[in-house]
């Protein structure tokens, strides 16, 4: 009998033959990621009676939540972070404006086929993409890992989800995550491992499959894989410097469940508010007036995402009744975008572009809502709340999606502009 | 030794409509406003005050009170106040249907007793705001009103953290062997 992706990463990473789902290991994670949030970690860690983190290699931090800083406290916790880092001679430190962790962690060749990657975010299960075993974990425990360099995981189940079909024009990534979700729902992954295949999904780009991996966090999965093939190989080639081995789960492995998916006719869908597995297709909602669009995240800041809105914004004027806020999600995506004038294209159409880093996804600055208002948003959550008001509305979409409904000033089917 | 059992009275986390509310995520717990907050004293004040109908929760809770919740308790983000916030009011333990991924990490890891109590959600109405339980956390026996519910059992790693106090007091000790 065989095993599955998951199974097969921590069996290695612990050194057994094999590993059953349920069965609580003690992994040595080859990476362990924190942002903003690293100064409260540091704070644990000193309690602890600790002097040297266990491996400074191991930590990445990138300081992307609230950046700059928008407040004092905001200014003093970064501070912090950066006392520590030299303290502990830590290297994979990114600071202000390099990025949004998940951008930068693989960037900078933190992520590598068969890594076991773990972070004090949630959408730390974006590295999937990279055929890495990556899962998000608690602040507290961050700091036990960094002091030493170990926690005990229970190996996930999995369920593994197929999908065939070619992505129609205008339709992407994104509206294939927002539909699974809406079939599968908030909890219907509950600390699965979740593998994505198929002809469809090989046929992603690397950024296609992170925001895949990145919202499986929605439906509750531990974490997500797309397993690595040339297209991998490629985006880490002069990124990755060391060797790796990569992992495959086996043909005859055995999985919880095995779900099929055709994007032949998928239609661009949405997340209405208030949670994300309110899905539905951009249709049923079309015609509703906003007030906000936001392109960026660490779920849809890439160059692609930029270039699809820029294609349906080139030329033409955002509406008059309408915000719309573009956040790079890296530097390197930044330059690369300037240089392809999608920059230019995109502020020339109105947009109001931003700093790499988190922005208004979660409330803290550039772009909060007032009461009422409306936000169409490439992010992943859109909880009551989130994003200032609790009387305000998010809609979650695609970046093309969000450029249509910006240029006409209500939700709007992107095949029809 | 901690305690493995413990009694008190119970919130039940119903919505307006009398529901039990699923799916309740991190942002309703702690809302993002209060991230910058670390001491966790000063976390339980704003424990729930975003979620519908529950504003209040932190001025009614006492320390040694139970609160249940439907399926997917603590779904969303990491932050770890959304644990803290519930052990700086005293809350002696949460009974849901079920536990987002992260949460149920974050909560066992900072000893905060949690148990999970599949299909409440089909006999939510035995459970009603102001009764009380007890619940056995090494058997998972819940006893409400004369019925017993068998809940899941705390697994080893979360009893073994739980006596300790908490991961890094679970660590030690084990380093120590």
């Amino acid at each position: 009998m065989g095993y599955t992706f998951a199974e097969k990463v921590l069996a290695r990473n612990v050194g057994l033959d094999s590993v059953e789902p349920g069965q609580i290991i003690i992994a040595r994670p080859d990476k362990l990621l924190s942002h903003d949030n690293t100064a409260a970690i540091s704070r644990h860690f000193y309690k602890i009676g600790l002097e040297r983190v266990h491996n400074p290699d191991v930590e990445v931090i990138v300081l992307d939540h609230v950046v700059p800083a928008a407040s004092e406290a905001d200014a003093i916790n970064h501070r912090t972070i950066r006392e520590f880092v030299a303290q502990q001679g830590i290297s994979g430190f990114y600071d202000v404006g390099t990025g949004i962790c998940h951008q930068v962690l693989p960037e900078k060749g933190h992520a590598w086929p068969g890594a076991v990657i773990v972070g004090s975010d949630s959408h730390t299960p974006t590295h999937g993409a990279f055929g890495a075993f990556a899962a998000g974990i608690g602040r507290t425990e961050a700091a036990a890992v960094m002091a030493t360099g170990k926690l005990w995981l229970r190996v996930p189940a999995t369920f593994r989800i197929v999908v065939e079909g070619q992505m129609p024009e205008r339709v992407s990534a994104k509206d294939l995550i927002l539909h699974i979700i809406g079939d599968l729902r908030a909890d219907g992954a509950n600390y699965r491992a979740v593998e994505f295949a198929g002809p469809a999904i090989a046929a992603l780009s690397m950024a296609g499959r992170m925001v895949l991996c990145n919202m499986s966090t929605e439906m509750g999965a531990k974490n997500a894989v797309v397993e690595p093939d040339d297209t991998t190989r490629a985006w880490l080639a002069g990124r990755v410097t060391r060797a790796y081995d990569e992992i495959h789960a086996d043909a005859d492995a055995s999985y919880e469940r095995i779900l099929t998916y055709d994007v032949t006719n998928l239609a661009p869908q949405v997340a209405k508010p208030h949670t994300v597995d309110n899905v539905c297709p951009v249709a049923e909602v079309a015609g509703k007036r906003i007030d906000q669009g936001l392109i960026g995240t660490c779920t849809n800041g890439r160059l692609e995402d930029l270039e699809a809105a820029r294609d349906i914004l080139r030329g033409k004027h955002i509406a008059e009744s309408v915000r719309l806020l573009v956040l790079p999600a890296s530097r390197e995506v930044l330059l690369a975008a300037l240089e392809k004038g999608v920059i230019a294209d995109l502020v020339e159409a109105g947009a109001t572009v931003l700093n790499p880093g988190c922005g208004p996804c979660l409330g803290a600055h550039q772009g909060v809502m007032a009461p009422g208002e409306v936000t169409i948003s490439t992010a992943n959550r859109n909880f009551k709340g989130r994003m200032g008001s609790k009387e305000a509305f998010t809609y979650l979409a695609s970046p093309a999606t969000v450029a249509a409904s910006a240029l006409t000033g209500v939700i709007t089917d992107p095949r029809e502009v | 030794m901690k305690a493995t059992k413990v009694q008190g009275r119970i919130w039940v986390l119903t919505d307006p409509q009398g529901q039990l509310y699923d799916d309740i995520d991190t942002d309703q717990i702690f809302h993002n406003r209060y991230l910058h907050i670390t001491d966790v004293a000063e976390m339980g004040q704003y424990a729930l005050d975003n979620l519908e109908g529950w504003e209040d929760f932190s001025e009614k809770a006492q320390p040694g009170d139970i609160v249940v919740a439907g399926g997917n308790f603590g779904a969303g983000s990491s932050r770890q106040q959304a644990v803290d916030c519930f052990r700086a009011l005293g809350i002696s333990a949460i009974i849901a249907e079920s536990f987002g991924a992260i949460y149920k990490r974050n909560a066992i890891n900072s000893g905060l007793p949690i148990v999970a109590l599949p299909r409440l959600t089909g006999m939510a109405e035995a459970f009603q705001t102001g009764d009380t339980l007890k619940v056995d956390f090494t058997s998972g026996e819940i006893v409400l009103d004369g019925q017993v519910y068998q809940a899941q059992p705390f697994s080893q790693v979360q009893m073994d953290i739980y006596q300790a106090g908490d991961i890094f007091a679970y660590g030690k000790a084990l380093e120590e062997k």
